[in-house]
Protein backbone atom coordinates (compact mmCIF):
# COMPACT_ATOMS: atom_id res chain seq x y z
CA UNK A 1 0.00 0.00 0.00
CA UNK A 2 1.12 3.47 -0.70
CA UNK A 3 1.35 6.37 1.60
CA UNK A 4 -1.66 8.61 1.54
CA UNK A 5 -1.25 12.33 1.75
CA UNK A 6 -2.58 13.82 4.90
CA UNK A 7 -4.86 16.69 5.25
CA UNK A 8 -2.58 19.24 6.20
CA UNK A 9 -0.93 22.33 5.25
CA UNK A 10 2.42 21.83 6.83
CA UNK A 11 3.34 19.07 4.43
CA UNK A 12 3.24 21.41 1.48
CA UNK A 13 6.54 22.33 -0.10
CA UNK A 14 8.18 25.65 0.38
CA UNK A 15 6.48 28.66 -1.12
CA UNK A 16 7.48 32.20 -1.78
CA UNK A 17 5.05 33.59 0.73
CA UNK A 18 3.13 36.71 -0.02
CA UNK A 19 3.35 39.40 2.60
CA UNK A 20 -0.04 39.73 4.27
CA UNK A 21 -1.75 43.06 4.09
CA UNK A 22 -2.22 42.92 7.86
CA UNK A 23 -1.76 40.50 10.67
CA UNK A 24 -3.98 37.46 10.23
CA UNK A 25 -4.78 35.93 13.57
CA UNK A 26 -6.90 33.02 12.39
CA UNK A 27 -7.04 31.28 8.99
CA UNK A 28 -9.72 28.75 8.14
CA UNK A 29 -9.21 26.53 5.10
CA UNK A 30 -11.58 23.97 3.75
CA UNK A 31 -11.18 21.88 0.60
CA UNK A 32 -13.35 19.20 -0.97
CA UNK A 33 -12.45 16.82 -3.76
CA UNK A 34 -14.62 14.34 -5.64
CA UNK A 35 -12.88 11.61 -7.62
CA UNK A 36 -14.70 9.25 -9.96
CA UNK A 37 -13.64 6.62 -12.44
CA UNK A 38 -15.49 3.72 -14.03
CA UNK A 39 -13.25 1.70 -16.33
CA UNK A 40 -14.38 -1.72 -17.58
CA UNK A 41 -16.04 -3.79 -14.83
CA UNK A 42 -14.91 -1.55 -11.96
CA UNK A 43 -15.74 1.85 -10.60
CA UNK A 44 -14.54 4.04 -7.76
CA UNK A 45 -15.90 7.21 -6.21
CA UNK A 46 -13.98 8.99 -3.48
CA UNK A 47 -15.18 12.12 -1.71
CA UNK A 48 -12.48 13.87 0.28
CA UNK A 49 -13.54 16.70 2.59
CA UNK A 50 -10.91 18.55 4.59
CA UNK A 51 -10.78 21.44 7.02
CA UNK A 52 -7.82 23.13 8.68
CA UNK A 53 -7.62 25.94 11.20
CA UNK A 54 -4.45 27.86 12.00
CA UNK A 55 -4.07 30.42 14.73
CA UNK A 56 -1.23 32.93 15.18
CA UNK A 57 -1.38 34.06 18.80
CA UNK A 58 2.00 35.77 18.37
CA UNK A 59 4.28 36.57 15.45
CA UNK A 60 6.58 33.66 16.28
CA UNK A 61 3.98 30.96 16.78
CA UNK A 62 1.35 29.26 14.62
CA UNK A 63 -0.87 26.49 15.94
CA UNK A 64 -2.71 24.26 13.48
CA UNK A 65 -5.40 21.64 13.63
CA UNK A 66 -7.02 19.81 10.78
CA UNK A 67 -9.27 16.98 9.74
CA UNK A 68 -9.59 15.12 6.47
CA UNK A 69 -11.56 12.09 5.34
CA UNK A 70 -11.83 9.80 2.33
CA UNK A 71 -15.29 8.37 1.77
CA UNK A 72 -14.80 5.54 -0.70
CA UNK A 73 -17.34 3.44 -2.56
CA UNK A 74 -17.15 1.35 -5.69
CA UNK A 75 -16.05 -2.00 -7.03
CA UNK A 76 -12.50 -3.19 -7.57
CA UNK A 77 -10.83 -6.26 -9.02
CA UNK A 78 -10.60 -9.03 -6.41
CA UNK A 79 -9.22 -11.82 -8.60
CA UNK A 80 -6.92 -10.87 -11.48
CA UNK A 81 -6.17 -13.14 -14.41
CA UNK A 82 -4.69 -12.50 -17.80
CA UNK A 83 -5.08 -13.59 -21.42
CA UNK A 84 -3.11 -16.86 -21.18
CA UNK A 85 -5.33 -18.15 -18.39
CA UNK A 86 -8.45 -16.94 -20.17
CA UNK A 87 -7.36 -18.74 -23.34
CA UNK A 88 -7.32 -22.12 -21.61
CA UNK A 89 -10.61 -21.38 -19.84
CA UNK A 90 -12.82 -20.24 -22.69
CA UNK A 91 -16.26 -19.14 -21.67
CA UNK A 92 -15.32 -18.78 -18.00
CA UNK A 93 -15.29 -15.42 -16.26
CA UNK A 94 -11.77 -15.64 -14.84
CA UNK A 95 -11.79 -12.13 -13.33
CA UNK A 96 -13.97 -11.20 -10.38
CA UNK A 97 -14.75 -7.93 -8.66
CA UNK A 98 -15.90 -6.99 -5.19
CA UNK A 99 -17.61 -3.95 -3.75
CA UNK A 100 -15.52 -1.50 -1.74
CA UNK A 101 -16.79 0.78 1.00
CA UNK A 102 -14.35 2.48 3.28
CA UNK A 103 -13.87 5.59 5.34
CA UNK A 104 -10.47 7.08 6.11
CA UNK A 105 -10.42 9.71 8.83
CA UNK A 106 -7.35 11.74 9.56
CA UNK A 107 -7.16 14.37 12.29
CA UNK A 108 -3.91 16.30 12.68
CA UNK A 109 -2.33 18.97 14.81
CA UNK A 110 0.92 20.89 14.76
CA UNK A 111 2.86 24.04 15.49
CA UNK A 112 5.30 26.32 13.69
CA UNK A 113 7.88 28.31 15.59
CA UNK A 114 9.66 31.22 13.91
CA UNK A 115 12.92 32.80 14.97
CA UNK A 116 14.46 35.31 12.62
CA UNK A 117 14.49 33.86 9.13
CA UNK A 118 13.98 30.29 10.30
CA UNK A 119 10.71 28.47 10.82
CA UNK A 120 10.43 25.09 12.52
CA UNK A 121 7.31 22.97 12.10
CA UNK A 122 6.18 19.83 13.89
CA UNK A 123 2.98 17.92 13.25
CA UNK A 124 1.26 14.73 14.25
CA UNK A 125 -1.36 13.03 12.06
CA UNK A 126 -3.50 10.06 12.96
CA UNK A 127 -5.13 8.04 10.24
CA UNK A 128 -7.76 5.39 10.73
CA UNK A 129 -9.63 3.15 8.30
CA UNK A 130 -11.46 -0.10 8.79
CA UNK A 131 -8.34 -1.98 7.71
CA UNK A 132 -5.49 0.51 8.24
CA UNK A 133 -4.20 2.63 11.10
CA UNK A 134 -1.45 5.18 10.95
CA UNK A 135 0.53 7.39 13.32
CA UNK A 136 2.62 9.96 11.51
CA UNK A 137 5.07 12.54 12.80
CA UNK A 138 6.36 15.32 10.59
CA UNK A 139 9.09 17.89 11.22
CA UNK A 140 10.54 20.53 8.96
CA UNK A 141 12.85 23.51 9.04
CA UNK A 142 12.73 26.35 6.56
CA UNK A 143 15.08 29.27 6.25
CA UNK A 144 15.52 32.29 4.03
CA UNK A 145 18.72 33.79 2.69
CA UNK A 146 20.04 36.43 0.34
CA UNK A 147 17.43 39.16 0.97
CA UNK A 148 14.64 36.57 1.14
CA UNK A 149 15.25 35.61 -2.50
CA UNK A 150 16.31 32.14 -1.48
CA UNK A 151 14.51 29.60 0.66
CA UNK A 152 15.69 26.21 1.79
CA UNK A 153 13.45 23.64 3.43
CA UNK A 154 14.19 20.24 4.89
CA UNK A 155 11.32 17.94 5.89
CA UNK A 156 11.16 14.51 7.46
CA UNK A 157 8.18 12.30 8.21
CA UNK A 158 7.92 8.91 9.88
CA UNK A 159 4.83 6.74 9.69
CA UNK A 160 4.06 3.90 12.06
CA UNK A 161 1.29 2.06 10.22
CA UNK A 162 -0.60 -1.17 10.72
CA UNK A 163 -2.41 -3.06 7.96
CA UNK A 164 -5.11 -5.66 8.44
CA UNK A 165 -4.76 -9.06 6.80
CA UNK A 166 -6.24 -12.52 6.86
CA UNK A 167 -4.60 -15.01 9.19
CA UNK A 168 -2.97 -17.66 7.00
CA UNK A 169 -2.58 -21.33 7.80
CA UNK A 170 0.61 -21.98 9.74
CA UNK A 171 2.23 -24.20 7.12
CA UNK A 172 1.09 -22.22 4.09
CA UNK A 173 3.48 -20.16 1.97
CA UNK A 174 2.59 -17.11 -0.19
CA UNK A 175 1.43 -19.12 -3.24
CA UNK A 176 -1.21 -20.64 -0.95
CA UNK A 177 -2.16 -17.47 0.93
CA UNK A 178 -5.80 -16.49 0.72
CA UNK A 179 -7.01 -12.93 0.35
CA UNK A 180 -8.78 -10.98 3.06
CA UNK A 181 -12.53 -11.32 2.54
CA UNK A 182 -13.64 -8.06 4.18
CA UNK A 183 -12.58 -5.56 6.82
CA UNK A 184 -14.91 -6.82 9.56
CA UNK A 185 -13.24 -6.98 13.00
CA UNK A 186 -9.88 -6.04 11.49
CA UNK A 187 -8.60 -4.44 14.66
CA UNK A 188 -10.52 -6.61 17.11
CA UNK A 189 -7.86 -8.76 18.74
CA UNK A 190 -10.49 -11.36 19.52
CA UNK A 191 -10.91 -12.52 15.92
CA UNK A 192 -8.41 -15.32 15.16
CA UNK A 193 -8.98 -14.92 11.41
CA UNK A 194 -7.55 -11.39 11.44
CA UNK A 195 -3.97 -10.32 11.88
CA UNK A 196 -2.12 -7.04 11.61
CA UNK A 197 1.11 -6.31 9.75
CA UNK A 198 3.35 -3.34 10.36
CA UNK A 199 4.45 -0.85 7.74
CA UNK A 200 6.98 1.84 8.56
CA UNK A 201 7.54 4.70 6.17
CA UNK A 202 10.37 7.23 6.31
CA UNK A 203 10.09 10.26 4.04
CA UNK A 204 12.62 13.01 3.43
CA UNK A 205 12.33 16.08 1.26
CA UNK A 206 14.83 18.85 0.61
CA UNK A 207 13.69 21.92 -1.29
CA UNK A 208 15.30 25.04 -2.67
CA UNK A 209 13.13 27.91 -3.87
CA UNK A 210 14.80 30.79 -5.68
CA UNK A 211 13.59 34.12 -7.03
CA UNK A 212 15.85 34.89 -9.98
CA UNK A 213 14.22 38.05 -11.33
CA UNK A 214 11.15 40.11 -10.31
CA UNK A 215 9.05 37.82 -12.55
CA UNK A 216 10.80 34.44 -12.45
CA UNK A 217 11.22 31.90 -9.67
CA UNK A 218 12.13 28.23 -9.51
CA UNK A 219 11.77 25.43 -7.00
CA UNK A 220 13.73 22.22 -6.98
CA UNK A 221 13.09 19.42 -4.55
CA UNK A 222 14.47 15.98 -3.86
CA UNK A 223 12.18 13.46 -2.22
CA UNK A 224 13.12 10.06 -0.83
CA UNK A 225 10.95 7.46 0.84
CA UNK A 226 11.74 4.09 2.38
CA UNK A 227 8.91 1.66 3.06
CA UNK A 228 9.38 -1.43 5.19
CA UNK A 229 6.48 -3.78 5.77
CA UNK A 230 3.31 -5.11 4.20
CA UNK A 231 2.58 -3.31 0.92
CA UNK A 232 0.22 -5.66 -0.91
CA UNK A 233 -3.50 -5.20 -1.35
CA UNK A 234 -4.76 -7.85 1.11
CA UNK A 235 -8.09 -8.16 -0.72
CA UNK A 236 -6.67 -8.96 -4.16
CA UNK A 237 -5.78 -12.39 -5.53
CA UNK A 238 -3.83 -13.29 -8.63
CA UNK A 239 -4.19 -16.46 -10.67
CA UNK A 240 -0.80 -18.20 -10.59
CA UNK A 241 -1.64 -21.53 -12.24
CA UNK A 242 -4.60 -23.61 -13.26
CA UNK A 243 -6.82 -23.74 -10.21
CA UNK A 244 -4.38 -21.77 -8.04
CA UNK A 245 -5.12 -18.24 -6.93
CA UNK A 246 -3.00 -16.55 -4.31
CA UNK A 247 -3.18 -13.30 -2.40
CA UNK A 248 -1.18 -10.52 -4.04
CA UNK A 249 2.42 -10.69 -2.84
CA UNK A 250 4.62 -7.59 -3.02
CA UNK A 251 8.16 -7.18 -1.68
CA UNK A 252 8.31 -5.81 1.86
CA UNK A 253 10.97 -3.20 1.13
CA UNK A 254 10.82 -0.33 -1.28
CA UNK A 255 13.05 2.72 -1.64
CA UNK A 256 11.71 5.54 -3.79
CA UNK A 257 13.26 8.81 -4.87
CA UNK A 258 12.40 11.65 -7.16
CA UNK A 259 13.64 15.03 -8.27
CA UNK A 260 11.16 17.75 -9.14
CA UNK A 261 11.73 21.08 -10.81
CA UNK A 262 9.13 23.80 -11.04
CA UNK A 263 9.38 27.22 -12.61
CA UNK A 264 7.02 30.19 -12.42
CA UNK A 265 7.29 32.94 -15.01
CA UNK A 266 5.11 36.05 -15.25
CA UNK A 267 4.84 37.51 -18.74
CA UNK A 268 4.12 41.18 -18.11
CA UNK A 269 2.89 42.29 -21.57
CA UNK A 270 0.01 39.82 -21.47
CA UNK A 271 -0.19 39.53 -17.66
CA UNK A 272 0.02 35.75 -17.82
CA UNK A 273 1.65 33.42 -15.29
CA UNK A 274 3.24 30.32 -16.79
CA UNK A 275 4.05 27.39 -14.52
CA UNK A 276 6.18 24.53 -15.75
CA UNK A 277 6.90 21.36 -13.83
CA UNK A 278 8.96 18.24 -14.41
CA UNK A 279 9.66 15.21 -12.24
CA UNK A 280 11.74 12.10 -12.64
CA UNK A 281 11.21 9.14 -10.34
CA UNK A 282 12.80 5.76 -9.72
CA UNK A 283 12.42 3.06 -7.10
CA UNK A 284 13.85 -0.31 -6.12
CA UNK A 285 10.89 -2.14 -7.66
CA UNK A 286 12.39 -0.91 -10.92
CA UNK A 287 9.67 1.59 -11.70
CA UNK A 288 10.93 4.65 -13.54
CA UNK A 289 8.62 7.48 -14.43
CA UNK A 290 8.62 10.96 -15.88
CA UNK A 291 6.04 13.69 -15.39
CA UNK A 292 5.66 17.00 -17.19
CA UNK A 293 3.03 19.64 -16.56
CA UNK A 294 2.15 23.16 -17.56
CA UNK A 295 -0.33 25.63 -16.11
CA UNK A 296 -1.28 29.01 -17.52
CA UNK A 297 -3.06 31.45 -15.23
CA UNK A 298 -4.39 34.93 -15.83
CA UNK A 299 -6.42 37.58 -14.02
CA UNK A 300 -9.70 38.19 -15.83
CA UNK A 301 -10.50 41.04 -13.46
CA UNK A 302 -9.27 42.12 -10.05
CA UNK A 303 -9.14 39.15 -7.73
CA UNK A 304 -10.53 36.66 -10.26
CA UNK A 305 -8.12 34.22 -11.87
CA UNK A 306 -8.61 31.46 -14.38
CA UNK A 307 -6.06 28.73 -14.98
CA UNK A 308 -5.77 25.96 -17.53
CA UNK A 309 -3.43 23.04 -16.95
CA UNK A 310 -2.16 19.93 -18.68
CA UNK A 311 -0.12 17.01 -17.36
CA UNK A 312 1.60 14.05 -18.99
CA UNK A 313 2.82 11.03 -17.05
CA UNK A 314 4.56 7.84 -18.16
CA UNK A 315 5.99 4.92 -16.22
CA UNK A 316 7.33 1.47 -16.90
CA UNK A 317 6.22 -1.57 -14.92
CA UNK A 318 7.62 -3.04 -11.72
CA UNK A 319 10.21 -5.77 -12.21
CA UNK A 320 7.77 -8.40 -10.98
CA UNK A 321 4.77 -7.11 -12.94
CA UNK A 322 3.10 -9.53 -15.34
CA UNK A 323 -0.33 -9.43 -16.87
CA UNK A 324 -0.61 -13.21 -16.56
CA UNK A 325 1.56 -15.28 -14.25
CA UNK A 326 0.40 -18.51 -15.88
CA UNK A 327 1.80 -17.61 -19.27
CA UNK A 328 5.11 -18.19 -20.99
CA UNK A 329 7.31 -15.43 -22.31
CA UNK A 330 7.12 -11.77 -21.34
CA UNK A 331 4.93 -9.85 -20.88
CA UNK A 332 3.20 -13.00 -19.64
CA UNK A 333 4.68 -15.55 -17.30
CA UNK A 334 6.07 -15.60 -13.78
CA UNK A 335 8.62 -12.98 -12.81
CA UNK A 336 10.08 -14.45 -9.66
CA UNK A 337 8.82 -14.73 -6.12
CA UNK A 338 6.38 -11.79 -6.20
CA UNK A 339 3.12 -11.20 -8.05
CA UNK A 340 0.68 -8.36 -8.35
CA UNK A 341 -2.66 -7.48 -9.87
CA UNK A 342 -2.11 -3.77 -9.37
CA UNK A 343 -2.51 -1.80 -12.57
CA UNK A 344 -0.53 1.04 -10.95
CA UNK A 345 2.52 -1.23 -11.11
CA UNK A 346 2.04 -1.94 -14.83
CA UNK A 347 3.51 0.16 -17.64
CA UNK A 348 1.15 2.97 -18.62
CA UNK A 349 0.86 6.62 -19.48
CA UNK A 350 -1.74 9.24 -18.71
CA UNK A 351 -2.77 12.65 -19.96
CA UNK A 352 -4.61 15.10 -17.73
CA UNK A 353 -6.36 18.35 -18.56
CA UNK A 354 -7.87 20.75 -16.05
CA UNK A 355 -9.38 24.13 -15.37
CA UNK A 356 -9.25 26.13 -12.16
CA UNK A 357 -11.07 29.30 -11.08
CA UNK A 358 -10.06 31.38 -8.08
CA UNK A 359 -11.56 34.51 -6.60
CA UNK A 360 -9.86 36.34 -3.77
CA UNK A 361 -10.81 39.46 -1.88
CA UNK A 362 -8.51 41.30 0.49
CA UNK A 363 -10.05 44.65 1.46
CA UNK A 364 -7.61 47.51 1.91
CA UNK A 365 -9.74 49.03 4.66
CA UNK A 366 -12.17 47.44 7.05
CA UNK A 367 -13.25 43.80 7.13
CA UNK A 368 -15.52 41.70 4.96
CA UNK A 369 -18.85 41.27 6.72
CA UNK A 370 -17.19 42.96 9.66
CA UNK A 371 -15.16 39.80 10.30
CA UNK A 372 -12.73 38.73 7.63
CA UNK A 373 -9.48 40.31 6.55
CA UNK A 374 -9.45 38.12 3.44
CA UNK A 375 -11.50 35.54 1.61
CA UNK A 376 -10.59 33.20 -1.23
CA UNK A 377 -12.76 30.65 -3.02
CA UNK A 378 -11.71 28.26 -5.75
CA UNK A 379 -13.11 25.53 -7.96
CA UNK A 380 -11.34 23.07 -10.23
CA UNK A 381 -12.18 20.30 -12.67
CA UNK A 382 -9.72 17.78 -14.09
CA UNK A 383 -9.99 14.79 -16.39
CA UNK A 384 -7.30 12.12 -16.79
CA UNK A 385 -7.11 9.48 -19.50
CA UNK A 386 -5.00 6.40 -18.61
CA UNK A 387 -3.50 4.22 -21.35
CA UNK A 388 -2.36 0.80 -20.10
CA UNK A 389 0.28 -0.90 -22.23
CA UNK A 390 -0.19 -4.43 -20.84
CA UNK A 391 -2.85 -4.50 -18.13
CA UNK A 392 -5.94 -6.50 -19.11
CA UNK A 393 -8.83 -8.18 -17.37
CA UNK A 394 -8.75 -11.74 -18.70
CA UNK A 395 -7.19 -10.48 -21.90
CA UNK A 396 -9.61 -7.57 -22.40
CA UNK A 397 -7.66 -4.29 -22.62
CA UNK A 398 -8.89 -1.38 -20.49
CA UNK A 399 -9.35 1.40 -22.99
CA UNK A 400 -11.86 3.53 -21.12
CA UNK A 401 -9.92 4.31 -17.95
CA UNK A 402 -10.84 7.93 -17.40
CA UNK A 403 -10.86 9.71 -14.08
CA UNK A 404 -12.78 12.88 -13.30
CA UNK A 405 -11.77 15.07 -10.39
CA UNK A 406 -13.79 18.01 -9.09
CA UNK A 407 -12.48 20.29 -6.39
CA UNK A 408 -13.70 23.25 -4.35
CA UNK A 409 -11.92 25.19 -1.65
CA UNK A 410 -12.42 28.20 0.58
CA UNK A 411 -9.95 30.10 2.72
CA UNK A 412 -10.97 32.83 5.15
CA UNK A 413 -8.67 35.00 7.25
CA UNK A 414 -9.85 36.68 10.43
CA UNK B 1 20.30 5.17 -10.18
CA UNK B 2 23.14 4.05 -7.99
CA UNK B 3 25.11 7.24 -8.71
CA UNK B 4 22.32 9.71 -9.36
CA UNK B 5 21.56 10.88 -5.76
CA UNK B 6 25.20 11.85 -5.28
CA UNK B 7 25.16 13.53 -8.66
CA UNK B 8 22.07 15.51 -7.74
CA UNK B 9 23.56 16.65 -4.43
CA UNK B 10 26.82 17.66 -6.06
CA UNK B 11 24.98 19.54 -8.81
CA UNK B 12 22.89 21.39 -6.26
CA UNK B 13 25.96 22.28 -4.21
CA UNK B 14 27.58 23.71 -7.34
CA UNK B 15 24.53 25.67 -8.47
CA UNK B 16 23.33 26.95 -5.08
CA UNK B 17 26.03 29.64 -4.73
CA UNK B 18 24.62 31.27 -7.86
CA UNK B 19 21.70 32.33 -5.73
CA UNK B 20 23.92 34.81 -3.90
CA UNK B 21 24.53 36.62 -7.20
CA UNK B 22 20.85 37.34 -7.61
CA UNK B 23 19.05 40.11 -5.81
CA UNK B 24 15.43 41.00 -6.28
CA UNK B 25 14.91 44.21 -4.32
CA UNK B 26 11.93 44.44 -1.98
CA UNK B 27 10.28 47.09 -4.18
CA UNK B 28 10.56 44.66 -7.12
CA UNK B 29 8.74 41.84 -5.39
CA UNK B 30 5.16 42.83 -6.17
CA UNK B 31 4.72 40.19 -8.88
CA UNK B 32 6.53 37.47 -6.93
CA UNK B 33 4.33 38.19 -3.90
CA UNK B 34 1.13 38.02 -5.91
CA UNK B 35 -0.97 34.88 -5.36
CA UNK B 36 -0.66 34.08 -9.07
CA UNK B 37 3.08 33.43 -8.60
CA UNK B 38 2.88 31.12 -5.58
CA UNK B 39 4.14 27.57 -6.00
CA UNK B 40 1.33 26.22 -3.82
CA UNK B 41 -1.30 28.89 -3.47
CA UNK B 42 -3.98 26.49 -2.21
CA UNK B 43 -1.94 23.86 -0.37
CA UNK B 44 -4.87 21.87 1.00
CA UNK B 45 -6.63 21.63 -2.36
CA UNK B 46 -3.33 20.82 -4.07
CA UNK B 47 -2.61 18.08 -1.51
CA UNK B 48 -6.00 16.49 -2.12
CA UNK B 49 -5.45 16.51 -5.89
CA UNK B 50 -2.00 14.96 -5.43
CA UNK B 51 -3.49 12.33 -3.11
CA UNK B 52 -6.02 11.34 -5.79
CA UNK B 53 -3.40 11.18 -8.54
CA UNK B 54 -0.65 9.49 -6.46
CA UNK B 55 -3.04 6.65 -5.65
CA UNK B 56 -3.41 5.88 -9.37
CA UNK B 57 0.29 5.94 -10.19
CA UNK B 58 3.37 4.01 -9.13
CA UNK B 59 5.30 7.19 -8.40
CA UNK B 60 5.63 9.70 -5.62
CA UNK B 61 7.46 12.87 -4.69
CA UNK B 62 7.73 16.60 -4.97
CA UNK B 63 4.64 17.38 -2.93
CA UNK B 64 5.73 16.99 0.67
CA UNK B 65 6.26 13.95 2.85
CA UNK B 66 3.62 14.17 5.56
CA UNK B 67 1.54 11.06 6.10
CA UNK B 68 -1.78 10.08 7.54
CA UNK B 69 -3.03 6.69 6.39
CA UNK B 70 -3.50 4.95 3.12
CA UNK B 71 -6.84 5.90 1.56
CA UNK B 72 -5.63 4.10 -1.53
CA UNK B 73 -8.50 1.85 -2.58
Amino acid sequence: MRLGVAACLVGAPVVLAAAPARAQVVVLDTAHTLYHESPTRTNMTVYTPGVALSVNPTQWLTIRGGYEADIVSGASVSVKAGPAYQAVNPGADVVSTASVNDLRQSPSGGITLRKGDVAYTAQYTYGTEHDYKSHSIFVSAKTEAYEHDTQFELSYARNFDRVCDRTQAVNDRPPRFRALENSDACFADSDPLRTRHTLSIDGLQAGWTQAWTPTFATQISYTAQILDGFQSNPYRSVILAQGLKAQEHHPENRARQSVSLRANLFIRPIKLAVRLGARVYRDTWDITSGTGDIELEKYLFEGFRVAARARYYKQNGASFWSDDYTGGNAPLGPKGQYWTGDRELSPFSSIGLGLRLTYGIQPVKGRLLGLMTGLKVGAAADAIQFSYDEYTLGGIPITNARAYILGANLSASF
Amino acid sequence: MRKSPLLIVLTLLCVAPLASCVTVKPQQRAVLADPIMQFDGDPQAAAQLRHAIDNREGSYGGGGVSGGGCGCN
